[in-house]
């Protein structure tokens, strides 16, 4: 799978710190077997119109401690199967960080982007530089670039992917 | 340099036998625990990846607790998948809906020892701290690769080193003193780290209020919070695991540790705390939310379910009666634990004061059956976790506590100091 790392651009959907993983996917979902409906669920509580109003590439954009709580993959998958192209993060919640590459999704540290980005404005994402340029005044942020290891889980698809590719063809 | 309790632990299941914090390494898995995530999502993962035996089947532990039993169609096809899995992978270590929290079971069936490195498909599988073991959560995927290889990669946590001292005072339980330490870190200030508890009142602390404890420090972000080993440990794993050999692990006294908290409770005694919704570390002194009324009070899970819990609760409710109109629903945290209390008579007491005594489950923590919350709807919860809508509706709200303070408001109808109960 060839991946666009350099310029994911999309609509900011700008939230706050400590966005738990019930506020992405609620636990009364988690039974939900099909991802494609799991996913009209996504950010329910914070923002009960992301579901219907998300389109392919959007950004979500938080503050501290994105992703706390429950080990759910459910939790970065929903985001991935809503579109979100990226998701952008003063810091994560270590399971959440951990999970949101194995399951093929790009997260960026980045300080102050929940403050410096309006939500609804359009912003594009260079993950390999680190850099998200905001369209509307074209100021650019400086997050944390991503290196090898991960660079090479993403673009493989995800860690089962990766796993096919290595492991498993020992 | 010297070592702590975490990079002990992981250093001795490398290759190299070595672990220092901020190294990313390999090591092996001695335990594997997974409950419904294998059915709904692990099960998938492994199709995907052309899986074919896992690496050791007596290695791995499969629980069916979240929605036991099925609460509804999905959960019993996810039921109905590991019973299927477990069969095919001759597994041996599997409890069905009839058994209770994974997080209890475990250290039940003696499946946990010092030393240990395990693994759970959940978050609270920092609960095994409480028995000188790294212990952490993982999802779907990185289970589905141990299943496959039995190995997993790891950044060696830095480490907190939390000393506590003294006595915790009458009907002040572990419980408050971890709600306390949380409000002090806040809701990441331990994320990615490790959590190393010490001193006299950990030393002094029975098995079932440490694992309270090492249960929620993962509301603080951490990735692991071993504890050293003590008498109770000694005398638990005699027990139930009498033939299994194991040594204590100690961290060296020149561990390098980020920051150090300490807390001396002779000199400044605490009382019962409660986190007020939506987080676990906004813990208040109860005194500062006393009469806050409640529709619905609950004491079970994995956290808070266990026989000292339900003693405590029946202490406070013996020969009185709940407040008209509120529900107390207990859930005991094992079909063991269920059993303990039927033989000494704490069923009965809870059911003569107006309780529901449910099945061992997770149930009404995870929001699954058995206590769902409704809209406006105000609980106090002996869980570890009350984000919106956690336990129900989204305009629910869960005050968290230990169980003897879920207990004496139960009795009120309102949020309620256990001192004056
Ligand atoms: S009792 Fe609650 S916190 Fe514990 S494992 Fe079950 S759902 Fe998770």
């Amino acid at each position: 799978m060839t991946r666009n790392f350099t310029n994911i651009s999309g609509r900011a959907w700008v939230f706050g710190s400590d966005i738990d993983t019930d506020q992405i996917i609620q636990g009364q979902y988690l039974t939900i077997l099909d991802y494609s409906e799991m996913a009209k669920h996504t950010f329910e509580i914070p923002r009960p119109l992301f579901a219907s109003k998300v389109k392919k590439n959007d950004i979500v954009i938080a503050g501290r401690n994105f992703g706390g709580g429950s080990s759910r993959e459910e939790a970065p998958k929903v985001l991935l199967e809503s579109g979100v192209g990226c998701v952008i993060a003063e810091s994560f919640a270590r399971i959440f960080y951990r999970n949101g590459f194995n399951v093929g999704l790009p997260l960026l540290i980045a300080h102050n982007a929940a403050k410096l980005v309006k939500d609804g404005d359009t912003v594009s994402v260079n993950l390999v530089e680190g850099t998200i340029t905001i369209r509307r005044s074209g100021d650019v942020i400086h997050g944390k670039p991503l290196t090898g290891r991960i660079l090479n889980l993403l673009s493989a698809g995800g860690a089962v992917q990766w796993y096919r590719k290595t492991v498993g063809k020992r | 340099m010297g070592m702590t309790l975490a990079e002990k632990l992981l250093a001795s299941h490398t290759d190299d036998g070595k672990a220092v914090a901020g190294d990313v390494i390999e090591a092996h898995i001695d335990l594997l625990m997974v409950h419904e995530v294998l059915g709904s999502r692990i099960i998938p993962i492994l199709k995907e990846m052309d899986f074919k035996h896992v690496w050791d089947p007596n290695r791995i532990i499969v629980v069916n607790d979240h929605w036991a039993p099925a609460s509804d169609i999905n959960s019993a096809e996810i039921h109905r998948r590991n019973r299927n899995f477990v069969r095919e992978q001759g597994i041996s270590n599997f409890c069905d809906v009839d058994c209770g929290i994974s997080h209890q079971i475990l250290p039940e069936r003696g499946l946990v020892a010092p030393g240990d490195l395990i693994i759970g498909s959940d978050s609270h599988s920092t609960t095994y701290g409480a028995f000188n073991a790294f212990s952490t959560g993982l999802a779907a995927t990185d289970s589905a690769l141990i299943l496959a290889t039995g190995m997993s990669w790891f950044m060696v946590p830095e480490t907190i080193r939390i000393e506590v001292n003294g006595k915790l005072s009458k009907m002040v339980m572990s419980k408050d003193l971890i709600l306390r330490i949380l409000k002090d870190l806040g809701p990441d200030g331990a994320n990615y780290k490790s959590i190393e508890f010490q001193g006299t009142t950990i030393d002094n602390m029975d098995v079932g209020p440490r694992m309270t404890m090492c249960n929620m420090t993962v509301e603080a972000g951490a990735k692991c919070s071993p504890m050293m080993v003590n008498h109770f440990v000694e005398s638990w794993m005699k027990d139930v695991a009498p033939s299994r050999k194991w040594t204590p692990t100690k961290p060296d006294d020149d561990a390098v540790y980020v920051k150090r908290l300490t807390y001396d409770l002779d000199k400044d005694p605490l009382g019962p705390m409660v986190a007020t919704p939506d987080n676990p570390t906004n813990g208040q002194p109860v005194t500062e939310v006393s009469g806050v009324p409640i529709d619905q009070a609950f004491i079970g899970s994995c956290t808070n379910g266990r026989i000292d819990d339900l003693e405590i609760a029946a202490k406070i409710l013996k020969g009185k009666k709940i407040r008209k109109g509120v529900r107390l629903i207990i859930t005991p945290a094992s079909k063991e634990t269920y059993i303990h209390a039927l033989h000494e008579g704490l069923v009965e007491i809870f059911m003569d004061a107006g309780a529901i005594v449910t099945n061992s489950t997770c149930g009404a923590c995870v929001g699954g059956h058995l206590g769902v919350l409704g809209a406006g709807e105000v609980c106090i919860s002996s869980t570890n976790r009350n984000f919106r809508g956690r336990m129900g509706h989204k305009d629910s709200s869960i005050y968290l506590a230990s169980p003897a303070t879920v207990a004496a408001s139960a009795l009120e109808g309102a949020i309620t100091d256990p001192r004056r109960a």
